[in-house]
Order: C-alpha cells, then sequence, then structure tokens
C-alpha cells in the first residue's frame, strides 16, 4: 500500500453522464462515506436527496446532479481511505469542476451541494426559453483538420456553431442549431466519423454569456472562494489554479468556454503525474485514449466501491 | 452466422453477459454492457481485425443494436465472409 501512496496522482472528477438510481442508490445508502454526504445534502438542501433522486426521472435532474456530486466526493473520500490514493493536484472536467471545488477547499462542501442545485435550477429556467433551438453532439474519430473542414463549411453556410468540448484528438463536442443535426451526422458519417449522443441543454459556449452573467450576480455574490489546498487544474486551458478568485472564475467561464481535457493531461502530464484517480460514475474522461496512453487509470465507480474488500490485518 | 473471431471480439465488450451465456443474433448488445465507448473501441477493433473501414451508413449507434446487425454490416464489407 505505501508504493501506492507513491505514486504522483491526480485526482479527477468527471463530467456528468446518465447514472441511474438503479446503479447508484444502493452506494448512496449503504457506503459511510456517501451517507455522511447525503446527510449533508439532506441538511443543505430541506430534503432527502435519496428519495427526490429515486423518485424523479431525468438524467439530469437537480436531484440527479447533486447525487452525482455527492458520490463523486464519497468515492475520492473512499479510495483515500481504502485504497491509500494521495493526490496532489485535482481536475474536473465540465460538471466536475463543481467536485473539484469542494474536494480542493476552495468552497465547503455545503455550499457546493447548495449551489449544484441552484445551478441546476438556472439552468433549467435559462433553457427553456433561451437558445431553445441548440444542441450540443458529440462525436469521435475525427481528426482536427476534418473537423475544421466541417466548422468551414457550417461557416459558409452563415451557420453559428462552436466547439464545447475537446476529449481527444479525434473526440469532440460541437454545438450547433438543431436543424443542422442531421446534415452533421451525415458528414460525419461520411468521412469515418461516428456520432454518440446529443445534449440538451447545451453547455459550454460564448453566447450563453447572459447566463454567466446571472450567476455571477445572483449565486456567486455572496460566495467566498478559499484559496485550494492543492492546485486545481482549470477546465478551460488546464493552467494550474492556485486560488480562491481562480478557482471561481473557472466555475463561471465553464458556461461559455469550452471544456478542454486535451489541455489538463497535457498540464498533468507535464507535471510528471503518473496516475489519475478518477472518481466518480464515469464512462467517458477515464476510458478514452488520450487518458490511457498517458497515465495508470484508477477509475473509483460506486460498483467497486460496493464489492466486498478483504479487512487489513491488525497489528 | 459470423465466425468464432468476431464472437470472441464481441464478448469482451460486454461485461454483463455471462461466459456460458449464448450470443444470438437479436442479444441487445447495450443491456449487457456495450456503451458508447465500448462500441468506439469496438469498432477500432473489428476494422483492425478484418482490415476494413466502416463508412456512411454503417457508422451508426443502430449498427450496434445486436450481434444481427453489425455482423450484417460487418459481413457486407468483408466479401469472403458472407
Amino acid at each position: 500500500m505505501k508504493t501506492e501512496s507513491r505514486t504522483r496522482t491526480a485526482m479527477v472528477f468527471p463530467g456528468m453522464g446518465p447514472s441511474s438510481f438503479a446503479d447508484v442508490g444502493k452506494f448512496m445508502l449503504i457506503n459511510p462515506h456517501a451517507r455522511k454526504l447525503v446527510a449533508v445534502a439532506d441538511d443543505v438542501l430541506g430534503y432527502s436527496l435519496v428519495d427526490k433522486f429515486r423518485d424523479t426521472e431525468g438524467d439530469y435532474s437537480e436531484y440527479a446532479q447533486v447525487a452525482f456530486l455527492v458520490n463523486c466526493l464519497a468515492l475520492a473520500e473512499w479510495a483515500e481511505k481504502t485504497l491509500d490514493v494521495v493526490s496532489e493536484i485535482v481536475a474536473g472536467p465540465s460538471f466536475g469542476e463543481k467536485a473539484a471545488t469542494a474536494y480542493s477547499g476552495s468552497l465547503p462542501v455545503e455550499d457546493v451541494i447548495l449551489l449544484t442545485a441552484q445551478l441546476a435550477r438556472y439552468l433549467d429556467d435559462y433553457f427553456a426559453v433561451e437558445h431553445t433551438d441548440i444542441v450540443t453532439h458529440s462525436f469521435v474519430r475525427v481528426g482536427e483538420e476534418r473537423l475544421a473542414d466541417i466548422k468551414g463549411e457550417l461557416t459558409d453556410l452563415d451557420e453559428w456553431h462552436e466547439i464545447s468540448c475537446y476529449v481527444d484528438d479525434d473526440f469532440y463536442m460541437l454545438t450547433l442549431r438543431e436543424h443542422n443535426l442531421e446534415w452533421l451526422k451525415k458528414r460525419l458519417r461520411a468521412i469515418g466519423g461516428l456520432s454518440l449522443y446529443t445534449m440538451r441543454p447545451p453547455m459550454h459556449c460564448g453566447i450563453f454569456e447572459p447566463l454567466r452573467t446571472k450567476v455571477a450576480e445572483e449565486l456567486f455574490t455572496n460566495l467566498e472562494f478559499a484559496d485550494p489546498r492543492i492546485p486545481v487544474v482549470k477546465d478551460q486551458d488546464g493552467s494550474e489554479i492556485t486560488t480562491g478568485a481562480g478557482v471561481r472564475e473557472m466555475l463561471l467561464d465553464g458556461f461559455v468556454r469550452p471544456t478542454r481535457w486535451t489541455d489538463i493531461v497535457a498540464t498533468l502530464k507535464a507535471r510528471g503525474i503518473e496516475r489519475v484517480c478518477v472518481a466518480g460514475a464515469d464512462s467517458l474522461f477515464s476510458r478514452v485514449g488520450l487518458t490511457r496512453k498517458n497515465f495508470d487509470v484508477l477509475a473509483v465507480n460506486p460498483r467497486m466501491a460496493m464489492q466486498p474488500r478483504r479487512r487489513a490485518a491488525v497489528a | 452466422m459470423w465466425d468464432q473471431q468476431f464472437e470472441e471480439l464481441l464478448r469482451q465488450y460486454l461485461p454483463f453477459l455471462p461466459a456460458d451465456e449464448q450470443l444470438t443474433e437479436g442479444t441487445p448488445l447495450r443491456d449487457f454492457g456495450l456503451d458508447s465507448l465500448g462500441m468506439v473501441e469496438l469498432l477500432a477493433a473489428l476494422e483492425g481485425t478484418y482490415d476494413v473501414r466502416f463508412t456512411d451508413d454503417a457508422l451508426s449507434i443502430e449498427t450496434f443494436e445486436s450481434p444481427g446487425v453489425l455482423w450484417k454490416q460487418l459481413a457486407d464489407l468483408i466479401p469472403s465472409a458472407v
């Protein structure tokens, strides 16, 4: 176990993907780290997180989002206590920014839980009336040059679009108007690309500046961001954040600037990180080639944490 | 029917399929653990193994619905398999 702790490790909190109650509910009810955080969430939010999560449909409801956050943080704690993981830096692409903020101590976990619930409501309200024709589409097997061609064609057609996420050198998320989606899928297929999924609400685009401003004015004014206890890798450019103001800026920039996992990986690699501990029900960042090529990957998920483990012998 | 190589390769991407359970033409691959990234990896493995390149209509999520559909798309790319 001591060898494990010497491995230079980054804690990574994944972006959010579908994570049903059937998949993670037992973990939330049984795992002691999860139970502790669920109790905190119940206090902060004034409702039973488990009950709401279980009874509400939708992969991205307010309750699903808070549950995802809580589970990520609980899994990080579990990995530290059970697997002797010691991390020197933390990153959190997209939704993972929130867990990284709490894990780094920049905001108390209570504040991050409340903020997550509030942001879920703000997003619902904003996208119910704004940009109702915009979606974010993810795809693989399309290199930078081919993507530039597609973007050029959209520009020639005078169709607005922005890249929302750089996942790997052939894996992107592109945000565009929904009436261009079928065209995009056809173009991708023609060049050997594989479309994966289409998301709404969209995220990480410059045109969402009004949402950033509203959130900054109405939700962030009373939050006091402390300097993080370990550096946080900035989601938008891979720089290392060491101040509370920097963490605040990262969270707000997440609305209007793309997630660059590629830059995060480059920063971790340059720092000498050998292993990433990906804490959460992840099906993307821990598995893409870029991550696997550069690091040992310790993917810590509810399924793993629920497996019986042999108790260590007491000396 | 598909060849042994296809069967062995496909099974690697179905973590919830017991080793003794038969793979049928209609086995729902998603239910047995083939998720989006699994599809990407399986696609690359099939292309490498059979020296083919999926394009156009073969490149859709529906291609990965079941072993039968996937094998049909693959077989169209390797005439000797038909």
